[in-house]
């Protein structure tokens, strides 16, 4: 049992290889959250070490510390304010004095450190030499190597940690260490000595208050300003400033910045030497070819096409699998259990419909996003991401937006919940919220259904085609909608800078590609469940309440879609059933076609009595066998994709089992009709959980900024299509 | 200032280049600081695609948008050999 604690931090440069190490530590003992009051993730484990316990906070990545972003602000006020016992800096050696600016920054908190030059084996190929003993000298503080993509340090790393624990003291930087040019430092001591004399700065050290106090920073002057004597030295401050400002115009912080650098090429001129024309890379080489201006794009279009064969093929035979399980075994099971209960046929119902039908439509989704989170981990990690939005920068200018936006978008096809969350690689905030906010208008796999079963029933051969517009209307209208709201709404998107780290190619760990996996799905089966659970119960509710009605036309739901069906009348699809269909399919594409199903045919729902016997072996026996084959299944789907053009394993008998749907569609509706309100299906609020994502991610404001955008959206496109079909004489 | 000046936009695929001097607003500056553009640091461009530009800066690789790359103003590496003083 560990008796003592100690604290620590990490702290490093984005693709320094911090979360590997935090991983390679920590191992299963991470606990995945936001920082509050941001959308940051926060991610804190904890290891033992020869009776020491190890707490860890992996603080966000970043270039520098200052109030400038979220990330950097949280890393700053976490250091300064949180007081952790040490501080660990991870360094890309192979790209050491980038990563050194940071550094400074930690020397002038003063906090203790421990010095971690990691990706040690690339900076070897590439020919740097670092001293490393001298430059821990120099720090004074201790430093350490490391490969942690391989384990290589960890075990040094934690026997310093146990080192620190004991003589935290002699590893805190000393004051001063980073020094500025002439008129900078005579303000810096100035100020430094008006701050000494405040009695208890909680910590702070004066030097780096000064220092970002005459930087501007919002941080410091809060600490200062909530001092009681603290308003005197605001105004030395300001005196200083106004100096400053003879020599350095507006850019006193620029200054600092340039110090820095000053600094650590000072630093690093004792420490490193390099040869003098670097070799190329095998990352330089794969780029070469990668981002190359011919085959770049047309290499990422493949790619895409790989991940979504991918999300849709290898998932697709555990989707029925799960929707088997539920609408089978499960109801049977329940059903039984409720009716040797002697439970009432209303608890039935609400268990059996409701309930159950509700927790499996949210589980139907968890493999295709496993899948997906798999794929973008796999994509993100490998360093591969940051070369897709480089090669797509220039398509998404026209839309207001840059080169990161472009993944989410693309993710978007497969499912937007998945593609929501993925806005998170954004840095601007606007930018961010108007990609959230689009991605909807990207079809996702859940539509398809519709328009298949549609396209089959109303447009015979011509099917196909109509599934393609529908995709590229979606294309279109987003791109009209970005330009537009780009131009009116955010303005701030215009002024976004583009510029972004490519890491260096790796091939990342199965264990990372997990946890990353794990953690995106187990999120969304946590958070967007339970919104689609609660709204399926409602669905339930209102389809059978009155309780005891007949005709669904007369229960709650039926009158609430005759009500809205008026609406529609413009598109053409004003009737109680396709308005209803409509409203449920609020909870999820698909739900469109059942509910159709069930208004249209007006089929007897699953109410009915238990089966008078149970097979509860035969049952499990089945499942498992079940799951055996849509594993198989998935393998062989996994390695027609990975084959592309060459179909090794051919479906037999694909046929569409609709028929009697289809034959009431065509009743119901004309060829133009149906068009419309596919447009409307397509382009109208996609399902409760991309809602609920947009609501986590951006706030509930744009959430239903979104939901009355693409409601107006649809409903426009929708009755243009059909009134304009009808000046042209379709019907 | 150099008679060869331009900003980093205008450097040729393959080319060295020098930064001399970061333009733009004070957030813009700072942020192309802490990345490593400081007067003196050099700059190799890899791939231009009439969009962004994609660079070598030390050993790392930015994509960066032309935009902020206007700003930034370079000279190309030419040798002195002869060693000639001027200024």
């Amino acid at each position: 049992m560990a008796e003592r604690t100690l604290r620590v931090a990490l702290a490093g440069n984005p693709n320094a290889g911090k979360s590997t190490i935090f991983n390679v530590l920590t191992g299963s003992h991470q606990h995945v959250g936001n920082w509050p009051g941001k959308t940051v993730e926060k991610k804190e484990g904890f290891f033992e070490y020869r009776g020491l316990r190890v707490e860890m906070v992996d603080l966000p990545g970043t270039y520098s510390l200052s109030a400038y972003s979220p990330e950097e602000q949280i890393a700053q006020e976490y250091i300064t304010e949180e007081h952790p016992d040490v501080v660990v800096n991870v360094i890309d050696a192979s790209n050491f004095e980038r990563n050194l600016y940071l550094t400074t920054q930690l020397l002038e908190i003063g906090v203790p450190l421990i010095l971690v030059l990691n990706v040690w084996d690339v900076a070897q190929q590439l020919g740097y030499k670092i001293d490393v003993e001298k430059l821990s000298q120099l720090l004074g503080v201790p430093v350490l190597t490391a490969i942690a993509s391989k384990g290589v340090g960890i075990a040094e790393l934690k026997e310093a940690l146990y080192r620190a624990a004991e003589h935290r003291e002699e590893i805190r930087p000393r004051e001063g260490l980073v020094k500025y040019e002439h008129a900078l430092e005579r303000a810096v001591r100035q100020l430094t000595e008006a701050i000494e004399q405040l009695p208890d700065l909680e910590g702070y050290r004066p030097r780096w208050l000064a220092v970002k106090l005459l930087e501007g920073d919002k941080h410091a002057e809060r600490v200062i300003s909530a001092h009681p004597q603290g308003a005197e030295v605001l105004a030395l401050r300001e005196k200083l400033k106004a100096r400053l400002k003879h020599t350095y115009d507006d850019e006193i912080d620029i200054a600092f910045a340039d110090g820095r650098y000053a600094f650590v090429r000072g630093l690093s001129r004792h420490v490193l030497t390099m040869p003098h024309r670097p070799p190329t890379t095998l990352s330089d080489r794969i780029d070469r070819i990668v981002t190359n201006r011919v085959l770049g794009i047309p290499l990422f279009l493949f790619l895409m096409y790989i991940v979504f064969n991918l999300v849709q093929t290898v998932s697709a035979p555990f989707m029925d699998w799960i929707d088997e399980l539920f609408s089978g075994p499960i109801t049977a099971w329940t059903l039984a259990a409720l009716s040797a209960g002697h439970a009432p046929a209303w608890l039935v119902s609400l268990i059996t419909d409701g309930v159950i039908a509700g927790v499996g439509s949210i589980l139907v989704f968890v493999p295709g996003l496993m899948v997906m989170f798999f794929a973008l981990a796999f994509l993100e990690d490998s360093g591969y991401l940051a070369r897709a939005a480089f090669l797509m920068d220039k398509a998404m200018s026209f839309l207001g937006l840059n080169g990161r936006a472009f993944i989410p978008m693309i993710l978007g096809f497969g499912c937007n919940v998945p593609a929501v969350y993925a806005t998170r690689t954004i840095e601007n905030r606007a930018a961010r919220i108007l990609t959230g906010i689009l991605i909807p208008f990207m079809s996702c796999s859940a539509r398809l259904p519709v328009y298949v079963v549609f396209g089959l029933a109303l447009f015979g051969a011509h099917a196909g085609v109509v599934i393609w517009s529908l995709y590229l209307i979606g294309i279109a209208i987003a791109s009209i909608a970005g330009w537009v709201l780009s131009h009116l709404v955010f303005t701030e998107v215009q002024k976004s800078v583009f510029v972004l780290e490519l890491p260096h190619y790796r091939m990342p760990t199965l264990m990372t590609l997990w946890l990353h996996t794990w953690e995106h799905t187990s999120e969304f089966i946590r958070k967007a469940g339970t919104v689609i659970l609660g709204i399926s119960v409602l669905l339930w509710m209102l389809l059978n309440l009155p309780w005891g009605v007949k005709n669904p036309q007369q229960s709650y739901f039926g009158k609430v879609s005759s009500a809205i069906a008026p609406i529609y009348e413009p598109a053409g699809f004003g009737t109680w059933q396709a308005a209803g269909a409509l409203v449920s399919g609020f909870v999820a594409k698909e739900v469109v076609i059942s509910t159709m199903a069930q208004v249209y045919l007006s089929e007897p729902t699953s109410t009915a009595q238990a089966p008078a016997q149970l097979h509860p072996l035969e049952d499990l026996k089945q499942i498992v066998v079940d799951f055996g084959k849509a594993t198989i299944d998935a393998a062989k789907a996994f390695l027609n994709v990975l084959t592309p053009g060459v179909n090794l394993f051919p479906k037999h008998g694909a046929g569409v089992s609709e028929t009697g749907l289809s034959r009431a569609l065509s009743r119901a509706f004309t060829p133009l009709s149906a068009f419309a309100f596919l447009v409307y299906v397509l382009l109208y609020t996609p399902c409760v959980a991309t809602v609920a994502a947009q609501a986590q991610e951006y706030g509930w404001r744009w959430a239903l900024f979104s939901i009355a955008l693409s409601l107006t959206t649809a409903w426009i496109a929708a009755t243009g299509v059909y009134q304009i079909g009808l000046l042209l004489g379709f019907h | 200032m150099a008679h060869n000046a331009m900003p980093l936009s205008m450097a040729k695929v393959g080319e060295e280049v020098k930064v001399i001097e970061v333009r733009g607003g004070q957030r813009l500056r700072r942020r192309l600081i802490e990345l490593g553009f400081t007067p003196g640091t050099r700059v190799r461009i890899l791939q231009d695609h009439g969009g962004p530009l994609l660079l070598a800066i030390g050993n790392s690789r930015l994509a960066m948008g032309r935009g902020m790359a206007h700003k930034i103003l370079v000279t190309t590496e030419t040798p002195v050999i002869q060693g000639s003083a001027h200024g």
